[in-house]
């Protein structure tokens, strides 16, 4: 299922937030359909890693490359030129992002929340999006809803029509930022059965979690974080089952 | 579980208690009613009001003062003033706001100087300063700036680079300064209360629109600015309501097509004032009446799948309690 080609590509990544540096050197290959997954304590920057990647945050050293390009910069003659707006933008409409809280458009029905994008974007006809996005809806299971509003629709609802949303971009890269954190315990499930489903279908996908059922079951390869940098890094079942540093160890006795 | 209980407990009788009374109230209520009463009586029995020259004939031949030529056309201008002045006033406003939040020093504190200057000085002062700002030019125009300079520093004489202008004294007397002055003024209020309405909207709604690759513009468009305007409506439409009213200043400009000029004229003619305040006062009212109504059905349009989101941000904040703070921690601490 994993191909060879490398999809997102982190190297020595930095990052600080004034005085406080969070993200302390990351390496990291995620190759083309596989499915990553970011374990580690609150505050350890896997959250802030993750929003670098689509460069929603810039990073003040090292290089994050997605599918080959580097995100945010132009590399000529040995000098970095920041990207413009529009480029950046570029680079990110095959990025799809789904964030913790969800942050679907309220003033927008189901229907216009997942078209928006293709539509203003992309300039993709209205028709063939409309159908698109409906068949997207059908796929996360709620066809039903596309006349609702995201208030109406339940912390599973809504994370399942964000999904639906990045989906409907045709992203090559998934990225999920704690999807199912601010989720009732019993509508958990129904989200990380739509990613089930995606990984199945092999997209890309880094997966920052606290799930870790979700990261043995479906993960080809498992990050541990803490402070800033790798701690430990493998395939999910091996970490989970015998994690080799003493941080991994401590974090996930607390969890499991 | 509760079917068990009602089958095991027969329900009790419904409650029927004495409500408490009010007293206060009511006796208020009364004052009330003979204060109204009194009102009515004064409207219907004084004959200075002069409701003939307010409403029927104010002179021989002649439609009451509400109602004649001139006042007519003087109400024409003062809604064609508000919304030109409104007009100005929003856009600018809202230029005006993005700047002030703009990353950049040097745009922000423009926006900010401005917002200053035109708050500071009030609007009366503003409109007759505009209707003098002809003493400062003779023409005024586009072009090249700087011209006669440039065509000094290069010995050229009469060097002019205008490529289109007319006499100040044309442009810059009645209405058309009225108008600027009401504008600029509103802007830089509507600059206040918009940007109030940006920042009100949630950062992860940019977040999630930059993120699908929308352009910065886009985001403002599409995404920000509908859900601002849920903010900036109510106060935008009080403001309309006062420039409705403070249209009336231009007539000092002094403004000719505008309804309070022309009902004073009428009064300086007549020597009959009262009638014609109180038929100021009943256009005014008018006018603000229907703009309360248009501005009910704009709140409504935009506050459209909003009731149903309060609820479901309570019930996130209450996932968050919890679960002990840890989404606030994660999602919000950055």
């Amino acid at each position: 299922m994993t191909g060879t080609t490398e999809m997102v590509r982190a190297d020595n990544v930095h990052k600080s937030f004034g005085s406080l540096e969070v993200l302390k050197g990351i390496d990291l290959v995620v190759r083309s359909g596989e499915v990553c997954c970011v374990l580690g304590p609150s505050g350890s920057g896997k959250s802030t890693f993750l929003r670098c990647v689509n460069h929603l945050e810039k990073i003040n050293a090292g290089r994050i490359f997605v599918d080959g390009d580097l995100m945010g910069y132009r590399e000529r003659g040995g000098k970095l030129h920041e990207l413009g707006e529009k480029d950046v933008a570029k680079q990110r409409r095959s990025i799809g992002m789904v964030f913790q809280r969800f942050n679907l458009f309220p003033h927008m029905t189901v229907l216009q929340n997942v078209m928006e994008a293709p539509c203003r974007v992309k300039k993709e006809a209205k028709a063939d999006v409309r159908d698109r996005a409906v068949a997207m809806l059908e796929r996360v299971g709620l066809g039903e809803k596309t006349g609702s509003y995201p208030g109406q629709l339940s912390g599973g609802q809504q994370q399942r029509v964000a999904i639906a949303r990045a989906l409907a971009m045709r992203p090559k890269l998934m990225l999920f930022d704690e999807p199912t954190s601010a989720l009732d315990p019993e509508l958990v499930g129904e989200v990380l059965d739509v990613m089930k489903d995606l990984a199945r279908d092999g997209m890309t996908m880094v997966v920052v979690t606290h799930e870790i059922g979700f990261a043995r079951e479906v993960g080809d390869n498992l990050i541990f974080m803490d402070g800033g940098v790798v701690v430990e890094q493998g395939a999910p079942r091996e970490v989970i089952a015998n994690p080799q540093h003493e941080r991994t160890r401590a974090f996930l006795s607390k969890v499991l | 579980m509760s079917d068990q209980t009602t089958t095991e407990r027969a329900r009790p009788e419904p409650i029927k208690a004495v409500p408490v009374r009010h007293p206060g109230r009511w006796v208020t209520i009364a004052v009330l009613a003979v204060l109204a009463a009194m009102f009515v009586h004064l409207l219907a029995t004084n004959d200075n009001f002069r409701w003939s020259f307010i409403f029927s004939s104010y002179e021989e031949g002649k439609r009451g003062v509400m109602f004649t030529g001139p006042v007519l056309e003087g109400l024409r201008g003062t809604l064609l003033l508000t919304v030109t002045s409104m007009a100005i006033g929003i856009s600018l406003g809202v230029v005006l706001a993005v700047m002030r939040l703009s990353p950049n020093r040097i745009l922000s504190s423009v926006a900010f100087v401005y917002t200053w200057f035109f708050r500071a000085v009030p609007r009366l002062i503003l409109a007759i300063l505009f209707g003098n700002l002809n003493i400062l030019w003779s023409r005024v125009g586009f072009g090249l700036p700087f011209d006669k300079q440039i065509g000094d520093l290069f010995g050229i004489d009469n060097f002019n680079g205008q490529f289109y202008s007319i006499r100040a004294a044309d442009l810059l007397a009645g209405f058309v300064a009225g108008m600027l002055a009401l504008g600029l003024s509103e802007a830089a209020y509507m600059a206040e209360i918009v940007r109030a309405g940006l920042q009100s909207v949630d950062e992860g709604q940019t977040e999630a629109a930059v993120a699908l690759g929308m352009s910065r513009f886009q985001v403002l468009r599409r995404i920000v600015l509908p859900q601002a305007m849920r903010v900036i409506v109510p106060p935008t439409g009080n403001e309309t309501i006062a420039m409705v009213k403070d249209t009336s200043l231009v007539a000092y400009v002094p403004v000719a097509g505008e309804l309070w000029f022309q009902l004073n004229a009428v009064s300086a003619r007549t020597f009959v004032v009262f009638p014609v305040l109180v038929a100021a006062v009943i256009w005014y009212l008018i006018i603000c009446t229907v703009l309360m109504i248009g501005q009910f059905f704009l709140e409504r349009h935009y506050g459209k799948g909003y009731g149903a989101a309060a609820r479901a941000r309570q019930r996130l904040r209450d996932i968050e309690v919890e679960q002990g703070g840890r989404v606030i921690d994660t999602g919000e601490g950055r």
